[in-house]
């Protein structure tokens, strides 16, 4: 059973900006996640927190770590502290909500990005489980409702056409992957309204090289890679 | 990867290796990256500990923007200086460097996690007395950090270290009993030995609630490292005399676990019991927020 946590240096680390590494490193980390949905800064955001966050996330400086993660900022950045006033420039509208009730997800430290770029929404729910590190637990986007169960990082690639062409790319992506041979974890989400079309989701084990991102991404039109 | 502290232990006593090796070896497999990589990431982490305990410390020390916290390490730092200490100098100079660090963190300064940024100050607290007192090397400093971080995995992966799931006993306990396990390797004792500080250090600390006034990492948290540095100390010497826990420490990190799941949510980092509730404390809240 592999657990959550799976590096040294997710333990010792991050390097980051005070005060809190679930609160704010983490919160950067979800709102950078944000970012990759959304494929740039959402021209509109609202920001539910939940149980523990909607309690201290002023306290813990949550609000500017999200937004700094939005902008697609590092959890070391000096700039995150003054992550609200970048965002304010560039004219981004956002919003923050108390949620009174429990956790959508089952976790004190919950937050759900409800976010609009370019005309299309993408709602992202997600918590921070201590020590800076993140899970994933739903996105929503282009149709498609996907439920991670593993950690990251994890890879998303949006496959059509007929049976044969998907098996043939999918066996190419593991190629890449180098998983060849070995069991895949991969889960196959159809899209909700038109079932030839899906996303399959790739549990991995450690980030993906820039060469790996780079050949994946000639395989696919549409891949996501959250890390 | 370790499943549990008895895994790590006879790992390292087949092997004849201590922990830090152990967890070098592994993290390489896990990621794919080189020993150098990784050994040269930890060193950096390393730097950032040392600079977070030295701005924090110098001249007048850092101060938080609430006014809740700072300068605090800065004056025990004074003190030691100018007079005969209760606990020792490296004691205090120790309680220094742990102080600093998590008052730099709420001055939203740059400090490395370990595990958690609220616990920030145990481990360099630590380092620094291992460095006054036993002269310990640039290498053995990066080398404690990877002990810590073994164990720290282990607790991470089996119980929690976040506050708003397990309460204060998951970060400063956890940082605290990882940092008495390095301490122990540092100083020379063997694996088990390791264990039996680690279960020592978070069997005393078990049942710390956390609960930061205003939701603030300030108030108790500066000080809350302070004991988990003199407390990751204490149980190092205990356990290097041939004191042992008698609860082993895997047992220990289920019943962290336990306590953690049933603390009430006021007590896990939800600003609104304990400290945080008190007169004083809903004072603090109102002024600093507003309400």
């Amino acid at each position: 059973m592999m657990g959550k946590y799976r590096s040294v240096f997710d333990i010792i680390g991050p390097v980051m900006i005070g005060p809190s590494s679930s609160h704010t490193a983490g919160a950067v980390s979800i709102g950078r996640i944000g970012h990759i949905l959304a494929g740039g800064m959402p021209d509109r955001v609202i920001i539910r927190y939940y149980e523990s966050f909607a309690r201290t996330h002023r306290g813990h400086g949550t609000d500017y770590a999200i937004v700094s993660g939005l902008l697609g900022l590092d959890p070391d950045d000096p700039k995150v502290p003054n992550a609200m006033a970048i965002a304010r420039a560039v004219g981004v509208d956002i919003e923050f909500v108390e949620e009174d009730g429990d956790s959508p997800i089952h976790h004190p430290n919950t937050v759900v990005l409800d976010m609009v770029r370019a005309g299309e929404t993408i709602s992202l729910w997600a918590c921070s489980i201590g020590g800076g590190t993140i899970e994933v637990r739903r996105i929503r986007l282009g149709g498609y409702d996907v439920r991670p169960s593993g950690p990251l990082p994890m890879l998303f690639v949006e496959e059509d056409g007929r049976q044969d062409d998907v098996d043939a790319s999918l066996a190419r992506i593991q190629a890449v992957l180098g998983q060849e041979g070995e069991p895949v974890r991969k889960t196959i989400y159809p899209m909700v309204d038109d079932e030839d079309r899906r996303m399959v989701g790739f549990d991995l084990d450690h980030p993906l090289s820039a060469a790996q991102r780079e050949r994946i991404g000639s395989l696919s039109s549409r891949i996501m890679y959250l890390e | 990867m370790f499943g549990s502290i008895a895994d790590l232990v006879s790992a390292a006593e087949e092997s004849g290796e201590p922990i830090s090796e152990l967890m070098i070896r592994e993290e390489c497999a896990g990621s794919g990256r080189t020993r150098d990589q990784v050994w040269s990431r930890m060193d950096r982490d390393l730097d950032v500990m040392l600079a977070a305990v030295k701005r924090g410390s110098e001249g007048r020390g850092v101060f938080s923007k609430t006014g809740l916290s700072g300068g605090e390490a800065a004056l025990l730092d004074k003190y030691r200086r100018e007079r005969t200490t209760l606990s020792g100098d490296t004691m205090v100079r120790a309680l220094v460097a742990a102080m600093a660090t998590n008052e730099v963190n709420a001055a939203m300064g740059v400090i490395c996690a370990t595990p958690t940024a609220g616990s920030s100050g145990t481990l360099p607290g630590v380092i620094t007395a291992l460095r006054e007192r036993i002269d310990l090397s640039r290498e053995g400093q990066v080398r404690c950090l990877f002990t810590a971080g073994a164990f720290g995995l282990v607790t991470a992966n089996n119980a929690m270290i976040a506050g708003a799931t397990g309460g204060c006993q998951a970060e400063v306990g956890s940082a605290s009993a990882m940092a008495a396990a390095a301490a122990v390797e540092a100083a020379g004792g063997d694996p088990q030995t390791c264990a039996e500080a680690f279960a020592m250090a978070m069997s005393n600390l078990l049942g710390l609630v956390c609960d930061p006034v205003a939701g603030l990492v300030e108030v108790p948290c500066v000080k809350r490292n302070a004991i988990g540095t003199a407390n990751a100390l204490i149980c190092a010497d205990i356990a290097l005399s041939g004191g042992t826990n008698k609860i082993p420490a895997d047992q220990v990190v289920e019943a962290m676990k336990s306590i953690g799941e049933a603390m009430p949510a006021s007590l896990r980092e939800t600003g609104v019991g304990g400290l945080a509730g008190t007169p004083v404390g809903s004072e603090f809240r109102k002024t600093i927020f507003g309400d």
